[in-house]
């Protein structure tokens, strides 16, 4: 009797990859905030001296959520986020500009590849804590280096994952687009970069997550004064012992990264309808603004070909 | 190999009908030929890994001529056993690497050697590989958008294309190509490759992933557009039934190393599939080609 209830719930609780109800998936997230807070206040409950941890170790939920109007006025919390975002920000986006394109032509040119493999191999596995000291020689210890130290971080990753994604189009495609005249050039233009796009794209927002991970490193390594940025704060907070503002900001990373990274996802969905399903606002917006562009290469390269009849005589017998 | 087969090739001996096919006593050569010809292989060899321990010869002295026939094309269907090297050939033809360039002979284009690809030999693929980033319009526009047609001019264009591959305009044409079923997205494929109005359709068992009832709508619609648009058209299919309802001349080839052994002329098609495909003159064709590549297969 006993048994062939919780064979029934088992079954109808953990059916193999049975999909979940969006309400329900909240539900259970919530919950898993909820245990984890019950954990936190249990372990830390009642005086000092009679805590299963103790407050030098893991202030109380009450001790520590106390400290955030002092953490956002008396050391403007919003301005640090912003700081740090900025520098991931720039950071990132340089390693895209210049990572994105030499990745499609490694991509597309197995001899480029080939040559480039041993930068790529080398900015892959390089120790970062090892070339920070290296960065501050190089670019100082202002913006400069703590920007340059996420370009350095990301840029081989940028690379080689935009190589693999254009590598990953399959032949036919090429093949397909060679047969309706498509020249080298539009083939990468039209059918290689757009298909490998999607790829591209969340391979970098997996990455920037990563990235917002380094700028920590970079931003704790305190030469000049109150550089700012959520890593600097960090510090400044374990040298005067403010155990429960380290442990706020180690909660809002988190929820920073998660906004960031819905946005991302909103973006993602938007420029490409074809995969995620949606209304595609932000491709049809990438379209329109290359409507120009490309009427002015119409004006300037077609020509009627003589054997492209006009569409009244393609229907007509001969 | 005792029975005695009629027309085999080498063998002193004249045409003879089977049904609704009429098997020659050997492929064309270009003597016989009075017309231009618009594909002509001669002595064709293809080798990879030349060399090499893997050395591999997927076609031998292939040699055939197909005619240009004036506003009209023909409708050459290939058969033959598994890894013969129909696919060689077609994309010999079509200038496609790796298979293009030969290892030895000529592939003749209205009686140019094949330089690489172009739009004047327009391909249809087995997988389906409609671009899934653009929209049906958007796939079947793709050529004339390589040669910078004005953007009105051209989705004019593609819409009536759409329209005659009997898709609906205005409910598939912004629809992605994950939308489409197997047999919708054939005829996007088809379509795009019609709208640039090549001389020449190479088409690699492009209903091969159909089901049976798609696959006879698909035939009909095919005869319907390829006498409209004129051109030859170069077949490859694993099913005989679609070879000679479709073709005008049937090439089989035989295996490793492929080889054309024997060529069909074919009555057009002038009924619809399912009807055509039941009369007993067209089984006997059929048959009469199955008992040869069976042959063929067990006896490479």
């Amino acid at each position: 009797m006993n048994s062939t209830f919780l064979n029934r719930l088992s079954h109808n609780w953990l059916t193999l990859r049975k999909p979940v109800s969006r309400l329900q998936a909240i539900g259970l997230g919530v919950a898993c905030v909820l245990v984890c807070l019950a954990g936190w206040w249990f372990l830390t409950r009642g005086a000092y001296e009679s805590r299963i941890v103790g407050p030098l170790t893991l202030p109380s939920p009450a001790e520590t959520f106390g400290k955030f109007p002092e953490l956002w006025n008396d050391f403007a919390l919003t301005r640090n986020v912003l700081v740090t975002l900025r520098r991931v920000s720039i950071g990132f986006a340089l390693a895209l500009i210049v990572g994105v394109p030499i990745g499609v032509t490694a991509g597309c040119f197995p001899r480029v590849h080939a040559f480039l493999s041993p930068l790529i191999m080398l900015g892959r596995n390089v120790p970062l804590a090892a070339v920070l000291p290296l960065m501050i020689f190089i670019f100082g210890a202002g913006e400069k280096n703590k920007v340059m130290f996420i370009f350095v971080a990301s840029v081989a990753f940028v690379i080689s994952d935009a190589a693999r994604a254009i590598m990953d189009v399959s032949a036919r495609y090429i093949d397909t687009a060679y047969t309706l005249g498509a020249s080298r050039w539009q083939t990468i233009t039209k059918v290689l970069v757009p298909l490998a796009a999607p790829t591209i794209f969340s391979a970098c927002r997996q990455m920037f997550g990563l990235a917002f991970g380094y700028i920590m490193l970079a931003e704790s390594i305190k030469i000049a004064d109150d550089v700012g940025g959520l890593g600097y704060q960090i510090q400044i907070f374990q040298r005067r012992g403010f155990r429960e503002h380290i442990y706020l900001i180690i909660l809002v990373i988190p929820m920073v990264a998660l906004v960031i990274d819905q946005v991302l996802a909103w973006v993602q969905r938007q420029l490409f309808p074809h995969v995620y399903g949606g209304d595609g606002v932000l491709r049809s917006l990438v379209r329109v603004t290359l409507i120009p562009w490309e009427n002015m290469k119409s004006r300037a390269f077609y020509r009627t070909p003589t054997s492209l009849p006009s569409v009244a005589t393609a229907e007509g017998p001969k | 190999m005792s029975q005695p087969l009629p027309a085999s090739p080498g063998t002193a001996s004249h045409e003879h009908v089977v049904g609704m096919g009429t098997v020659l006593d050997h492929v064309r050569t270009p003597r016989e030929v009075l017309r231009p010809h618009i594909v002509e292989f001669r002595n064709v060899t293809k080798t990879y890994n030349v060399g090499k321990a893997e050395e591999f010869t997927a076609i031998r002295d292939v040699n055939f001529v197909v005619e240009d026939i004036a506003d009209k094309g023909e409708f050459i269907c290939v058969l033959g056993p598994s890894g013969c090297g129909k696919s060689t050939i077609l994309r010999l033809i079509a200038g496609l690497e790796p298979q293009y360039p030969a290892t030895g002979g000529d592939v003749l284009v209205l009686g140019k050697p094949v330089i690489g690809s172009g739009s004047d030999r327009g391909m249809v693929f087995q997988d389906y590989t409609s671009f899934d980033h653009r929209t049906v319009l958007e796939n079947v526009t793709f050529g004339l958008e390589c040669l910078h047609m004005p953007r009105k001019q051209r989705d004019e264009l593609g819409r009536e294309w759409i329209q005659k591959m009997g898709l609906n305009v205005e409910n598939d044409a912004q629809k992605y190509p994950h939308e489409l079923s197997g047999g919708m997205r054939q005829r996007v494929a088809i379509a795009r490759t019609l709208a640039l109005k090549p001389r020449i359709i190479l088409m690699d068992e492009p209903f091969g992933a159909l089901d049976p009832l798609t696959r006879l709508n698909m035939q009909d619609l095919l005869v319907k557009l390829w006498k409209e648009v004129q051109a030859t058209v170069f077949f490859i299919t694993h099913s005989i039934e679609e070879a000679v309802f479709l073709g005008d001349r049937v090439y089989l080839m035989s295996n490793s190393p492929g080889t054309i052994t024997e060529e069909l002329k074919i009555e057009p098609a002038n009924r619809p599939a399912h009807e055509m495909q039941r009369q007993p003159e067209f089984l006997e064709a059929v048959y009469y080609i199955r008992d040869k590549i069976t042959k063929l297969e067990s006896n490479p």
